[in-house]
Formats: C-alpha cells, sequence, structure tokens
C-alpha cells in the first residue's frame, strides 16, 4: 500500500508542472498539495510511518503557506481564484456547478461532519518494552545472584559443552518449544492463545542483542520480574524458578543460542 | 585439462559423494527432528510425552498422511508435503526454512527408519475432476455421511463426537489414545482442510487410525460428495482484540435462540495452562467462541466451544465446564490483574459454570491458588451440550452492588479471559485450557447529533454555494 503513494507525489507533480505551462496557479496549489501529501505518506518507505495528526499539521501548513504564496501578487491572486469563480458564476459551467457546488461538495461536509461526531471506540493499546533492563541481582530460590557481569559457567567446560547443549535441547522440549516454537521462531503450537506473542530466537533483534545473564534473569523470573513497563499482567512467560534448576536454566541458554545461530553479547 | 576433468569425474563418482548426501539428511533430522521422532526415528523424542498427537514412529513405516492406497507406503512428494506443510492440530510444524535439496535427504533418512516398506513402489491415486460445491452434492454428501456410517465416529454435525469413539479401547496402531477429527474446526484437520486434502483423506484413509479408506467402498463421485459436506461444516474464524455487544430489549434465554447466531462473535484460540502446577500440555480445546449483548440492567455473554464426549462428573472424572474472568473492577490505566487468575493486589471475578450442577457461581480470585466464593452470588448461568457443542449462557446484573464485583460501564473496554475444562482429560482446577486478556466493550447507543449534525452541516453548505453563485453572476452580468 505504501508503495503507492509515490506514483501519488509523482501524479501530483505532473499536475502542478502541467498547471504552471497551462498559467493556472489554482491547479498548480493543487497539484502541490498532492504532490506534498504523496511524499509525506512516502516516508513510511525509509522510515516508520508519520502519525495521522503529524500528517495533517504539515499538511495545513503546507497549504497555509502555498496560499501566501499565491496571494501575494494580485494578478497571480485572481487568476488563482478564476476556476473557483467560473465554476460558481459562468452560465456554460451549470452542469459542472450542479454536481460540485450543489451535491458533492455539501454531501463531503455532510460526511466530514459525520465521521467527526459519531463516537468511536478503540481498545486501548499498551505500548510494552520488550527487553527491560535487568536488576541487578536477582534471588534464586533463597540464594542471590548478581546479573551484572555474569557469564554462563558452563561456557567454560569447552570439554562437555556437546553435552550440556543436548541435555539443553531436551529441556527445551520439555517446557519451552509450545510456545518459543520447535524452530524457535515464536511459533510453537500455543502461541497464538498468547498476547504477547512468545519471543523468537530465531533473528538478530532478540537474543542476539542480549548478554546471557539478562537471558538468565527473563527465564528465571518470567513474568514476575517484569517492570511495570513491560506489562507483567499480560506475560504468559512462566517464572522457571519454579521448575527448573540454576544448571537446567544455563544448559537451556546454551542451546537456544546454538539452534539459532546466534551468539550472546559480551561484557565490554 | 584432463587433470581437472579427472578430479571433476573422481569427485562424482566417489562413494564419499553419496555419503555426504545422506549426512545432511542424518544431519538436519538429529537436530530438528529427533528430538520428536527420536534419533531412532522410533517416536521416542524428548518431546514424547508433552504433545497430543504424539510425534510418530518411524520404525513402523506406518504413514497416515498419504495420495497411496491402504496400506501402501507414502510417495516422496506425500512425505515431503508432511514437512513442508506441516500436520495442522499438532505440534508437527510447517518447515520453510530447508531448501528442497534439505527436505528431500530427510525424506531419504526417514525411510531408512523401515527400508523394507519402502523397497516397493507405490502407485499414488490421481485427485482430478472435482466437481463444483452445488446444494445438491452437499446434500448428497450429507446423507452419504450417515449412511456410510461417517456419524458413528464423527458425530451428526461432524465435531468429532460419534458415541463410537467414546470407549476407552478406541486407539490407534501405536496403542495411543486418538479422537476422530472435528470437521467444523478447519485449523484442527492435520491432513489440510481444502476440498482435495479432505477427498484424499477419505479416499487413502490415515494408516494406523480408526479412520480407514473408503478408496473400495464408495465411488469416486460419493467420495467427492462427502468431502463436499464436510468443507461445507467448516466454521470461519474471527479472531481479534476485543468485541462489542449491543443493547437490546430483553436476553434470549435459551441457547438455541436465533437472536444468538444474528450476532458478532469473536474467537478465542486456547493453550493450556503452563505457567502454574500442575502444567498441563496436552489439551485437546482449541478455540471458545464468545458472543454477548446487554439490556438496561443486565449484560449476557454465551461462550461455545467443541467437547467430543461430555463428562457430568458421575464417571470419576471430573466435569466439563467453562469459567469467565474479569478484573474486579476496570483498570484506569494500563495496569491490570495478571490474565490468569489475577494476583494479589488486582483480584478478578471469576463466574463458574460446570455441566454437573449447571448453575452459574461466582467466585474471586487474587492469584491461581487463592480463590474463595463470594457471600452474594449474583451470577446466573444455564448449559446445554448439544451434539459435540457446548453452549453456556452466563447472566449477571450491570452493577450487582457489590464492591468486590465490576460494573460494567457502557463505551469502556473491560478486559475478560477464559479457561475451559474437559473432564474427559481430568482437567479441573489449575489443570485447564486458557486465553489471554480480551475486551468487551457495551455498546452506547448512537446520541442524537450523530443523526442531525451532519445533514445540517450539508444544508448550511449547499445554501452557502447557492449565495456565492447568485452574488457572482449577478455580478457578472452587470
Ligand atoms: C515438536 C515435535 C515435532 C518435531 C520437531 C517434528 N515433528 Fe514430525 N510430527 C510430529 C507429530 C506430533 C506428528 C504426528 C501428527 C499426527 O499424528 O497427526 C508428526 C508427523 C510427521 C510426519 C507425518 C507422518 C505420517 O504419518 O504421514 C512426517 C513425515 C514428519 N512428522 C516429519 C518430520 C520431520 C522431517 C521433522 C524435522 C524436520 C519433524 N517431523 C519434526 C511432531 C514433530
Ligand atoms: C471408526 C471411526 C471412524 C469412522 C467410521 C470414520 N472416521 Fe474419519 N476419522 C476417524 C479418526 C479417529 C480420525 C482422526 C485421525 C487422526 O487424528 O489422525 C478421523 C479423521 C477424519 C478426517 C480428517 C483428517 C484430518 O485431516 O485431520 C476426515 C476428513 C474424515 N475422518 C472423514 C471421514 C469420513 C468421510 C468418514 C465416512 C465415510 C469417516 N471419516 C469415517 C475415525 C473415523
Amino acid at each position: 500500500m505504501t508503495n503507492f503513494y509515490p506514483v501519488v507525489a509523482l501524479l501530483g507533480l505532473a499536475i502542478s508542472l502541467i498547471s504552471v505551462f497551462r498559467k493556472s496557479p489554482f491547479f498548480n496549489f493543487i497539484g502541490i498539495q498532492i504532490t506534498v501529501y504523496g511524499l509525506l505518506k512516502s516516508a513510511a518507505l525509509i522510515m516508520p510511518p508519520l502519525p495521522g495528526q503529524v500528517i495533517t499539521m504539515y499538511m495545513a501548513m503546507s497549504v497555509f503557506a502555498f496560499l501566501i504564496y499565491f496571494s501575494i501578487q494580485e494578478e497571480t491572486f485572481r487568476a488563482f481564484l478564476e476556476p473557483m469563480r467560473a465554476v460558481l458564476a459562468d452560465r456554460d459551467k451549470r452542469i459542472l456547478r450542479v454536481v460540485l457546488v450543489f451535491i458533492l461538495i455539501p454531501l463531503l461536509a455532510g460526511y466530514i461532519a459525520y465521521a467527526k461526531t459519531k463516537p468511536s471506540f478503540e481498545p486501548p493499546v499498551s505500548a510494552r518494552i520488550v527487553h527491560p533492563e535487568p536488576p541487578q541481582q536477582i534471588d534464586f530460590r533463597g540464594k542471590t545472584i548478581k546479573i551484572l557481569g555474569l557469564e554462563n559457567p558452563l561456557r567454560k567446560d569447552t570439554e562437555k559443552l556437546k553435552d550440556y547443549i543436548e541435555e539443553g535441547k531436551k529441556i527445551y522440549y520439555q517446557n519451552c518449544f509450545f510456545c518459543h516454537g520447535d524452530d524457535l521462531d515464536g511459533k510453537g503450537h500455543f502461541a497464538q492463545a498468547f498476547n504477547p506473542p512468545p519471543l523468537p530466537f530465531r533473528g538478530t533483534d532478540t537474543i542476539a542483542q542480549l548478554p546471557e545473564s539478562f537471558v538468565f534473569w527473563r527465564i528465571a523470573k518470567g513474568w514476575r520480574g517484569l517492570p511495570p513497563g513491560s506489562a507483567p499482567w499480560d506475560s504468559a512467560m512462566p517464572a522457571f524458578e519454579d521448575f527448573l534448576s540454576e544448571e537446567e536454566i544455563w544448559k537451556v541458554i546454551l542451546f537456544i543460542y546454538e539452534a539459532s545461530g546466534n551468539k550472546p553479547r559480551t561484557w565490554e | 585439462m584432463t587433470v581437472l576433468i579427472l578430479i571433476v569425474l573422481g569427485i562424482l563418482l566417489s562413494p564419499f559423494n553419496g555419503f555426504a548426501q545422506d549426512d545432511t539428511g542424518k544431519r538436519i533430522y538429529n537436530q530438528w527432528c529427533a528430538q520428536c521422532h527420536g534419533y531412532e526415528g522410533d517416536g521416542e523424542g524428548y518431546a514424547k510425552e508433552f504433545t497430543f498427537p504424539k510425534p510418530r514412529d518411524f520404525s513402523l513405516g506406518t504413514f497416515k498422511f498419504r495420495t497411496t492406497p491402504s496400506g501402501d507406503p507414502p510417495t516422496d512428494e506425500d512425505i515431503i508435503r508432511s514437512i513442508r506443510n506441516g500436520n495442522p492440530g499438532t505440534s508437527m510444524p510447517a518447515w520453510k526454512r530447508f531448501s528442497d535439496e534439505e527436505v528431500k535427504a530427510l525424506v531419504e533418512y526417514i525411510k531408512e527408519f523401515a527400508p523394507d516398506v519402502f523397497e516397493f513402489e507405490p502407485e499414488p491415486i490421481k485427485i482430478e475432476n472435482a466437481p463444483p460445491a452445488t446444494e445438491e452434492i452437499i446434500k448428497k454428501g450429507k446423507e452419504l455421511f450417515r449412511v456410510a456410517k461417517c456419524v458413528e465416529c464423527h458425530g451428526q454435525h461432524g465435531r468429532g463426537n460419534g458415541k463410537k469413539a467414546w470407549r476407552d479401547d478406541f486407539k490407534d496402531d501405536w496403542g495411543y489414545r486418538i479422537d476422530p477429527a472435528n470437521y467444523t474446526y478447519p485449523w484442527e484437520l492435520r491432513n489440510g482442510s481444502s476440498l482435495k486434502d479432505i477427498y484424499r483423506t477419505i479416499t487413502t484413509g490415515l494408516s494406523g487410525t480408526p479412520m480407514t479408506s473408503y478408496q473400495d467402498s464408495l465411488s469416486d463421485e460419493e467420495r467427492w460428495a462427502l468431502a463436499h459436506f464436510i468443507k461445507s461444516l467448516q466454521v470461519e474464524r474471527r479472531l481479534g482484540i476485543s468485541l462489542r455487544l449491543k443493547k437490546v430489549e430483553s436476553i434470549p434465554e435459551s441457547t438455541d435462540d436465533p437472536q444468538w447466531e444474528s450476532l458478532d462473535w469473536l474467537d478465542l484460540p486456547m493453550a493450556g495452562q503452563i505457567i502454574f502446577e500442575p502444567r498441563h500440555f496436552t489439551p485437546t480445546i482449541t478455540n471458545v467462541r464468545v458472543r454477548g449483548l446487554y439490556t438496561e440492567d443486565k449484560v449476557a455473554i454465551m461462550l461455545e466451544w467443541v467437547d467430543k464426549k461430555p463428562n457430568k462428573g458421575d464417571d470419576g472424572m471430573p466435569p466439563d465446564g467453562i469459567r469467565l474472568q474479569f478484573p474486579s473492577k476496570i483498570p484506569d490505566g494500563s495496569e491490570r490483574p495478571y490474565f490468569y487468575m489475577g494476583d494479589r493486589r488486582h483480584p478478578v471475578n471469576l463466574w463458574v459454570w460446570n455441566a454437573a450442577d449447571n448453575l452459574g457461581k461466582e467466585y474471586i480470585a487474587k492469584g491461581p491458588d487463592t480463590v474463595y466464593s463470594q457471600q452474594k452470588q449474583d451470577v446466573k448461568a444455564v448449559g446445554v451440550y448439544d451434539d459435540g457443542l457446548y453452549r453456556v449462557i452466563f447472566v449477571r446484573s450491570i452493577n450487582t452492588g457489590d464492591s468486590e464485583d465490576i460494573v460494567f460501564e457502557t463505551g469502556r473496554f473491560i478486559p475478560f479471559a477464559v479457561t475451559v475444562y474437559d473432564g474427559r482429560l481430568q482437567e479441573q482446577g489449575n489443570k485447564g485450557v486458557i486465553s489471554a486478556w480480551y475486551y468487551i466493550m457495551l455498546e452506547p447507543s448512537t446520541p442524537l447529533r450523530v443523526f442531525v449534525l451532519p445533514p445540517a452541516v450539508s444544508l448550511m453548505v449547499f445554501f452557502a454555494g447557492f449565495l456565492l453563485h447568485k452574488r457572482l453572476s449577478r455580478k457578472a452580468d452587470a
């Protein structure tokens, strides 16, 4: 859909250029406004889409600015007003007048009034922070674990690493895959039932961004550990300190990095 | 030059090449399939006890999903289809990430678990000349559905609730419990839910299950008619986050009142409760449908779901039931109770119905293990089980005056969640099937100004145009 807006902008530009040749400031003005609108909407191609209110504001500014521009010289301004006057007054424009001035414009105004007065109800949207700051330290079944600066203790044991990953695999397919997916893509067979949806581990924007100790905290504390900005009340992520030991959590972490082909972020 | 050709030839012909190919299949299988289907292909993977149906044991060489006659092995394309499309309604996902070569290598590796079965070159059936859907053909299919005794397992309306499947010995060849398919939910059809998929299922059957092949006992035409009938039963699933309730004069009391059918609905995908013990990994209820309306002083919600066997709590199993949850008061900001059973600081109202006593009960919960019955009981509920489908209506006053009860203010989005129980699977308490938070909103009646203002504006603009026209044309004439 956004691909269609650059075309709108080009169309506006064409109208504007033709109008310059035909010396019709009114249609030039219309063309310019279409171009501006098309460009503002096209911005969505290279950045997050501009909110409706921002677009309305820019459009109002553009209309205002070009109205001033076209009204500086009296001659241009008269030419600018000419099409409007012609539609309203000229005998040979009767049909156009009836259609445009007496039917379409009143209807459009009525519709705008309807759209503005009709009460609209939208369910609340909660913006949530997906990767909140972890606490400095957590209490894991009575043991204090410092999160900042912590590394996965099993990673050093290179000899047994393969076994740990295999054990992590078993833990994953008995505790996690329902939601996070057989393929770690966040599309497990339970995923659809939960909102927010379970995170995928594949790709570069989830665990690839985090040190392993953050991941440990998220697994151990689950929904209960989330700050209010992350809407803990909606999260189905269990607090796995209820079900898994410290070592089991480190093992499943080894597995999800290995299986998703990601590397944990290190402490610089 | 010749040296180069020799080297290339050497590589092509070397046994090493074949070995490398074998390795691809085994490598991917061990990494991505073995956790379910087992490293030996025997279905003894890590996830075995954690999914229903259980992952396939390939060592018997029995394959459910085929285009080949009953008893024959599947074609390579059949296995590829299962891998690429997955089996909807099971934990077997659709694997899109692998290349075609990798999938082929997987197929070869899977076949090695039962080599003698695959020695035989199977002849796939042809799926062609699908007749168009007409009322006649659907009617004919419906008739055949009864005559060919599909109803015995699948139920009158195809919800998988036939009495034959209620027996304890209704099992598959691997010795596990199995349920006849519920056709009304296309997202549960393992072999696919298109017309051709259904025709294929009926024609070749699903080996290893009570669902046998009808290739010999029914004509091609009859099987297409059945497929059309089954296709016609599929419901439209409406997913979303909110449901608007309309105001009416009075609440229809019976669950089969046509007024319910005329309302908009919201479908909630359901999942096992796996956040607190006892965790429930293998539920079979996948959907709860919600409808609702309200009057001057009452609000009514109807919940609807498929349960293949009714349990009234008189057979040693817990009764089937359902529970509707609201926060005790409408949250002001975004903060609200925990979506499953609330929490200490944010209590929730629970409206509970079960098939044993068929009435509504009201509880307050402050977490999964803190639930107490309310002094004043304000909720009425009535439920009916009809041909595989439960329908339960809850009714309560908009405002009960009880400070612990939610007040249903019009125009506000009010969170709600659902937990449903299938007694047959020992579901009760925290072992249930749960939904996320959704919203209902009691839609206020449209204010008068919406009907008055727009025509007034139109008229004004019309007259403004008219006056301008008069003035300008006079000027032009002058
Ligand atoms: C999370 C568990 C899981 C994983 C991982 C998994 N499967 Fe499955 N698979 C299943 C289940 C469960 C079924 C059976 C569905 C049924 O019985 O209706 C199944 C069925 C199949 C079938 C259909 C067999 C038949 O009877 O026709 C094939 C083929 C298959 N899987 C291949 C694979 C391959 C190849 C992989 C790896 C790329 C894989 N599966 C990974 C769970 C899994
Ligand atoms: C003896 C019991 C029984 C009878 C009779 C029976 N079925 Fe089935 N059917 C089943 C079972 C069990 C399944 C589910 C198999 C599974 O989940 O693997 C099933 C599944 C199906 C499916 C869906 C497969 C899928 O993709 O999930 C269709 C379609 C179907 N049956 C059609 C029919 C038709 C048509 C008839 C009558 C001509 C019929 N069945 C008769 C037991 C039966």
